[in-house]
């Protein structure tokens, strides 16, 4: 965090210095973060899942967990603990490491390029009652889930919204409230991590059992009533081919921790980019549409609306609000071309085919099927396997590369390593590249959504010079010009583009009268217009904004294109994503006037649980929120993550939908139980438990299960995309990849700036003392690093921060390099993502570039 | 220092110090000056410090110790942003031959780029080799404790720009009393290597930037008791004078001796 | 480690080199010409007519010397057009002037002491051409004068002094190793310089044929004491660097042993010995080697300084 976030590191310095939090750090290197924390614990990368569940069996087992009321009484009430999973679920204990109901994957969709090895069937996971799932929708699952064929195909034509939704109800699942069934969730997490125990996290991830100790005394000291403990994790987490797994185990341990929804506790994920987090709430991500509703599909049962919400829809908690939330959406979309009859323009909405993320997109780049590609801000030049990548490139019909540079990607087709070898001549590629520059972050107007949920708008300081234009003008104009170009279409695939509302130009009369700060650039959107539109209005009546996304509804009277943004912008004028009224230093409690976040201005979502079930708070100390009975509402530090009204002793409605069918000591009101799930019993499709796997490349053998690697990971079987058998000799350790403060991502923003370069001027790779002695390499000398893939250069820097793992009687070396460089900029460098591969996890296709091996000579 | 003004200063807790070089950016961003050979030199290969040094064009370096012990048992990263100091008795001022170098009205040491010639003494006498000859103005550089940002009422741009508050700025009356209760702070988390470093009047008569450090100055680069060059002055000029009365006396003596000689020997051919 | 070695490098290198090598030979050239100067002036006047050549010599070389000194020193500033700052105030038009500190005294000092020396300069000038007019002046006579020249050379010396005996004190009012490690430089670099100086006169004698006989004897006498005396300094100085004089064991004490010590100061030494009432060619070939190991010591002193800084957290040089 030190290291990338380092203006945010300032707040756990603040902790630590002036309130006395003590800090951890868990990774395979010692960084700057390392240097600030007081325990740093290494593990080898590809590890920590089984550093997690080391920490999940030694609270299980530990005497303060199962002596201490708060715990017990919060897993209990809070979690799906108690929730009773069906028999015929058999964990990785009993199939040497995968779960029951995995299958041969069979592409029944014809798309080439999923990448799927293997598919679960999950109806065996599911919670023991009627064997029906209670799950809810997520991105990514190629398969309609189980359970659902009753509700499906039994969508009248007019049956309404809240009909289908109603239909999906079921009736609540057995529970075990003493937790002693051996089917109960808690059981069935405590045998699948029985044999997580120090000794085997020491044996696999190579931290010394002491240290991984101090580690569990200490989270576990620092949570309960009157002390809770944070997560903070980013891409190291999350760039595994189990990566989703990762942070489901962390929320499993914080769960167990009764650390969810309270202040200090939770789970912080650090985002790579300004903005990333905007960018899956408002999505440029294939799998979902606004507000993380799972994009429609050709794949699975979403023929119609109906169809849709019978298959996604999940009848309880916030989601029951789903029809209201698609409408409005689907109206922000085709306006007043969007009517009941024809659901919406439901039909009118695109809808995937496949796997349509990075990597499989690149593959099929390389095998010529796609023709064209429009790179915003993006650098797939540098990107992962990027030989491979870069091969897609060449075979574009056009590129077009909107970046503030000539990057790596606008160049490559001259300037990349393999021209320069003369394997490739620029006469041979086909592709048309277009250049756009982009105007940079304060000569345009906009929002930063934050790693906190929080929207931050920014006003704009300058024009931007000559020809460079914001992503939203580009965006805006590219629209404009479509919708031109296909008025005259007859064609019925044409017919939702030629209905897609466009209406952001600026008001004539903001034009004529500009406010200061407006853009004088012709053909700018109206930013607050975009805003407008996200936060949602009363159809037809654009200035009556919306307050809240419980004033959505389903029969089109609002308009809202991010049902989870509505209510920043809640009247004209009030923009409060703008409003930036700092707390005085003393005020206890959330920061409410600084931005806003999302939902409703909650900063700590389910924060109910930051109350005990009779909504006191668990202490005085960590109080939060907290039902005041006077005044029969929710009161606090913070924005309720609940309905304000509703008191704790408050029962479930039975037969309801939607909130009403949750009680009042239900915290998590976006699962349909009400509950943090310990147990995943739909959601996730590599398993419902966290489960140690090798990365696909690794030294060595999975000492937990004979299941090596994940049984349903994504794997591209290119030529250019060769892997490293287990145990390959010819690529014996560990690398993993991160990067540096001085620098950003492949360098396009920091490695043209020549203060930011002479601070790290040269690519290196960082290696043991031990390692460089074995091969003879001394600090500042060339290295070449190489993978199946690809080898590059770059310099040694050798330092005692890298260490070797010894793990189970074996020295497993690991070295690490910044991927900052390129061929580009004031200085430049080898591309380190030509080492790494095409695999991804299979829920989100998220690749594994921290984990993978390589071999290291001196050059 | 003018009346009613109160000494200002930077007081750097290293204990907070991630590294992270905005310090180093923030002060070449405001005060414009250019990146060693543009931006494209060869890394260093000395952890993750390829400033080096402070310099006429490096006005604040963050230094980086590495101490591992083999088998990882123990080990730390010791992080400081180093900066001109500030001295209360400024070295560099004292031997400065064109009064280019004064005291402010916040008791910060500024160098005149206007009056500097570039004669390099106080590049010489400085103790903790802070100044440089900057290449583009051809005279001697260094902090100017953003000078020009304080007369605005600012603070300075590495101070702003530091996200930990490693470096703090202020009054020095107060960064003293904020820099003690720090040290017992971290006296009573069981850190005993902690100390201050010129923030009593011991070195130079006090460094208003002074530092709290957790291991001996040596280890980061620093001077263990930084002196006055004038120091020698005294002792220097009078084994010089000294000698010059004895070598102009010998070579008085020798020419009488000559001269003694001579009429000697002309005494011997009168006869 | 000395706390001399956390420091940075003012890179007074060849320019300033120069400077103390040539400085110090004018300002002791002055001297010793002056020394002969008052001498033979209390002498009957027919006494050693043939030292005035020897004398008006050196007070050219005074005045070159000093001249050439200002010039170096002057490019070795990195701002060269602004060296006037040293003596005035450029804000306020007010002289400056800082008696605690070397360099300022100093650069008053170089300009008074070739004010002395261009004055000598130009009634020695006045004396061998009586043909050139302008020379004939009036003021210029004058400075010829007993009273008048006397006054010059006696004040002149005393700059020359300060001239030869102020570079050392400059380098150790200073926090740079080795300089600022012991306060026994300004003796040597003073003792170097009055060798140099006196070596410089007896290849001028040799040159031009000039000078009495018993003033080259007497030259040469001075010079093999000074020599003497610089050994005995240099030792001394080495002895009071402690732990700093390790700096020496490198490359630069092999150059302090052989080219200072052994070429500069034994050599002469054996060879003034040897031939006591030598030829005047064989004293040259003995001031030629004192000023060899005079221009070496300067090398010595401040290369073997300027190598060492503070560079990342540690200390780098010999």
């Amino acid at each position: 965090m030190a290291e990338c976030h380092p203006v945010a590191f300032r707040w756990p310095m603040k902790a630590k210095t002036e309130n006395g939090a003590k800090l951890i750090h868990i990774d395979p290197r010692f960084t700057r973060t390392s240097a600030m924390c007081d325990i740093y614990a290494p593990a080898r990368a590809g590890s920590d899942i089984a550093f997690l569940g080391g920490l999940i069996n030694y609270v299980l087992n530990s005497e303060r967990w199962n002596s201490d009321p708060f715990f017990r009484e919060y897993v209990v009430n809070y979690t799906n603990a108690a929730t009773i999973i069906r028999k015929d679920f058999r964990d990785a204990e009993d199939l040497n490491g995968v779960f029951s109901g995995l299958m041969e994957y069979q592409n029944k969709a014809g798309w080439p390029y999923d990448g799927f090895v293997g598919t679960y069937q999950t109806d065996s996971w599911q919670y023991s009652s009627h064997g029906e799932e209670q799950g809810e929708p997520r991105g990514g699952e190629e398969s309609s889930s189980p359970g659902r064929t009753q509700a499906q195909g039994k969508t009248g034509k007019k049956q309404s919204f809240e009909s289908v939704i109603r239909s999906l109800l079921k009736p609540p699942p057995e529970r075990d409230e003493t937790l002693k069934n051996p089917r109960c969730v808690l059981q069935v997490v405590k045998r699948h991590f029985s044999r997580y125990t120090p000794e085997m996290v020491e044996q696999v991830t190579g931290c010394p059992r002491e240290t991984f100790l101090k580690v569990a005394e200490t989270v576990l000291a620092n949570s309960g009533r009157d002390r809770t403990t944070g997560w903070v994790y980013a891409v190291g987490w999350t760039q595994h081919t189990n990566g989703p797994q990762v942070i489901g185990c962390c929320a499993l341990l914080q769960l167990l921790l009764g650390n969810m929804g309270r202040p200090g506790g939770g789970i912080m994920a650090l985002r790579g980019h300004a903005s990333i987090q905007g960018s899956t709430d408002v999505p440029t991500l294939y799998h979902s549409i606004h507000g993380y509703m799972p994009a429609m599909s050709a794949l699975k049962d979403h023929q119609t609306l109906r169809d849709y919400l019978a298959t996604e829809g999940v009848p309880t908690g916030v989601w029951g609000g789903m029809p209201k939330y698609l409408v409005s959406y689907l109206k922000s979309m085709y306006g007043s071309a969007a009517t009941p009859d024809n659901d919406f323009g439901y039909d009118w909405h695109p809808k995937i085919s496949g796997d349509h993320s990075h990597m499989p997109m690149f593959v099929a780049m390389a095998d010529k099927r796609v023709k064209g590609m429009i790179c915003v801000g993006q650098n797939p030049a540098t990107s992962l396997n990027s030989a491979l990548e870069r091969q897609g490139m060449r075979n574009l019909e056009w590129l077009v590369v909107k970046d503030n540079f000539l990057t790596e990607s606008a160049t490559y087709w001259h300037r990349a390593p393999e021209v320069e070898r003369g394997e490739i001549k620029p006469e041979d590629i086909p592709t048309e590249v277009f250049f756009f520059p982009s105007a940079q972050v304060a000569e345009t107007e906009g929002s930063f959504t934050n790693t906190q949920r929080m929207l931050q708008w920014h006003f704009k300081a300058a024009d931007p010079p000559g020809q460079c234009r914001s992503d939203l003008w580009f965006t805006h104009q590219l629209a404009l010009r479509l919708k031109s170009l296909y008025a005259e279409s007859n064609l019925p695939r044409d017919e939702g583009f030629k209905k897609l509302v466009w209406e952001f130009d600026p008001d004539p009369i903001r034009t004529a009268f500009p406010l200061p700060g407006t853009s004088s650039i012709a053909g700018e959107p109206d930013a607050q217009k975009v805003l407008r539109e996200i936060n949602g209005y009363r159809t037809g009546l654009p200035d009556q904004h919306l307050a809240g996304y419980d004033e959505l509804k389903d029969d089109g009277s609002t308009t809202c294109a991010s049902w989870i943004y509505c209510g920043v912008f809640p009247a004209p004028g009030q923009n409060l994503a703008a409003v930036r009224i700092a707390s005085p230093p003393e005020a206890r409690g959330a920061l409410l006037t600084w931005g806003w976040t999302w939902p409703a201005n909650r900063r700590v979502i389910y924060n109910r649980a930051s109350a005990d079930p009779a909504g006191r708070p668990w202490s005085e100390r960590k109080k939060w929120i907290w039902w005041d009975p006077s005044q029969k509402k929710w009161m606090g530090h913070d924005v309720p993550d609940f309905p304000v009204t509703k008191p704790p002793d408050a029962p479930a409605k039975p037969g309801a939908i939607g909130l009403d069918a949750l009680s009042g000591k239900d915290p998590f009101i976006l699962k349909a139980d009400g509950v943090g799930w310990l147990f995943n019993p739909a959601g996730l499709l590599d398993g419902p438990l966290p489960t140690h796997y090798e990365p696909i490349e690794s030294p060595v053998r999975n000492a937990l299960y004979r299941q090596q690697a994940s049984p349903v990971l994504k794997y591209w079987n290119h030529e250019g995309n060769p892997l490293a058998p287990v145990q390959d000799p010819r690529f014996p350790y560990v690398i993993t990849t991160y990067r540096l403060t001085e620098h950003y991502l492949a360098g396009a923003m920091s490695r043209w700036n020549p203060w930011l370069t002479e601070l790290m001027p040269e690519l290196f790779i960082e290696l043991s003392p031990e390692l460089a002695q074995e091969k003879g390499i001394h600090n500042t000398d060339w290295v070449r690093i190489s993978t199946p893939r690809a080898e590059i250069r770059a310099k040694a820097l050798v330092t005692r921060r890298l260490r070797p793992f010894r793990m189970g009687g074996k020295v497993v070396h690991q070295v690490g390099m910044p991927w900052h460089w390129g061929w580009e900029g004031v200085v430049t460098g080898d591309v380190v993502n030509t080492l790494s591969s095409l695999v991804g996890d299979p829920n989100v296709s998220i690749h594994e570039g921290k984990a993978f091996v390589c071999n290291v000579e001196k050059a | 220092m003018a009346s009613g003004a109160e000494p200002m200063g930077f007081y750097t807790d290293t204990t907070v110090c991630i590294g992270c070089k905005a310090c180093e950016v923030a002060c070449k961003e405001w005060n414009q000056l250019p990146a060693t050979e543009g931006g494209a030199h060869e890394m260093s290969g000395d952890s993750y410090d390829n400033t080096r040094r402070l310099d006429g064009i490096h006005w604040r370096h963050v230094k980086f110790i590495e101490q591992f012990s083999e088998d990882r048992s123990d080990g730390r990263w010791l992080m400081m942003s180093d900066v001109c100091k500030h001295c209360v008795n400024a070295p560099c001022l004292e031997v400065c031959p064109t009064g280019a170098i004064i005291r402010t009205e916040f008791d910060t040491v500024v160098i005149q780029s206007d009056t500097c010639n570039g004669c390099r003494a106080c590049i010489g006498a400085c103790p903790f080799g802070v100044i440089g000859i900057n290449d583009v103005s051809n005279v001697a550089q260094k902090c100017t404790l953003c000078y020009d940002r304080l007369q605005a009422g600012m603070e300075p741009a590495c101070s702003q720009a530091c996200p930990t508050d490693s470096i703090r700025f202020g009054p020095i009356r107060e960064l003293k009393q904020m820099a003690e209760a720090r040290v017992t702070q971290l006296h009573q988390l069981g850190e005993k290597r902690a100390h201050l470093y010129g923030a009593d009047e011991k070195f130079l008569g006090g460094l208003n930037s002074f530092y709290l450090l957790v291991d001996q100055p040596e280890v980061y680069g620093l001077p263990r008791s930084p002196k006055m060059p004038t120091r020698n002055l005294i002792p220097s000029s009078l084994w010089s004078t000294a000698g010059a009365a004895l070598l102009a006396l010998l070579g008085m003596v020798g020419l009488r001796k000559r001269r003694m000689d001579e009429r000697a020997a002309e005494a011997d051919t009168d006869v | 480690m000395s706390d001399t070695f956390f420091t940075a490098s003012p890179h007074w290198t060849w320019y300033i080199i120069l400077y103390f090598f040539i400085g110090g030979i004018a300002g002791t050239a002055f001297l010793l010409s002056s020394l002969l100067h008052l001498s033979n002036l209390t002498a009957r006047p027919s006494d050693h007519p043939t030292d005035r050549p020897l004398i008006h010599l050196g007070y050219y070389a005074a005045f070159i010397g000093v001249a050439f000194s200002g010039f170096v020193l002057t490019i070795d500033l990195e701002r060269p057009l602004r060296f006037w700052h040293m003596l005035i105030q450029n804000h306020t038009g007010v002289p400056m002037f800082k008696p605690w500190v070397p360099m300022s005294v100093g650069v008053w000092g170089v300009l008074l002491f070739g004010l002395f020396a261009f004055l000598a300069a130009l009634a020695s000038l006045s004396e061998e051409r009586p043909s050139w007019r302008q020379l004939q002046s009036a003021p210029i006579r004058f400075l010829r004068h007993r009273g008048p020249s006397a006054v010059i050379a006696v004040l002149g010396s005393i700059f020359g002094l300060f001239l030869a005996g102020y570079t050392g004190v400059l380098l150790a009012v200073t926090n740079r190793p080795v300089w600022a490690d012991s306060s026994l430089l300004g003796l040597l670099f003073l003792v170097s310089a009055v060798s140099t100086g006196a070596a410089t006169m007896i290849l001028l004698a040799a040159w031009r044929r000039a000078g009495h006989p018993a003033s080259i004897r007497w030259l040469s006498w001075f010079d093999h004491r000074v020599l003497l005396l610089e050994l005995l300094v240099l030792l001394i100085f080495l002895v009071s660097l402690g732990s700093v004089a390790r700096v020496f064991l490198s490359w630069w004490g092999v150059l302090l042993l052989v080219g200072v010590v052994g070429v500069g100061i034994v050599a002469p030494l054996v060879l003034q010995r040897t031939h006591r009432a030598g030829s005047l060619r064989h004293h040259a070939r003995a001031a030629m080697l004192v000023l060899l190991g005079g221009f070496l010591l300067r090398v010595v002193v401040l290369l073997s300084s300027n190598q060492i800084q503070v560079l990342g957290s540690g200390v780098v040089g010999p």
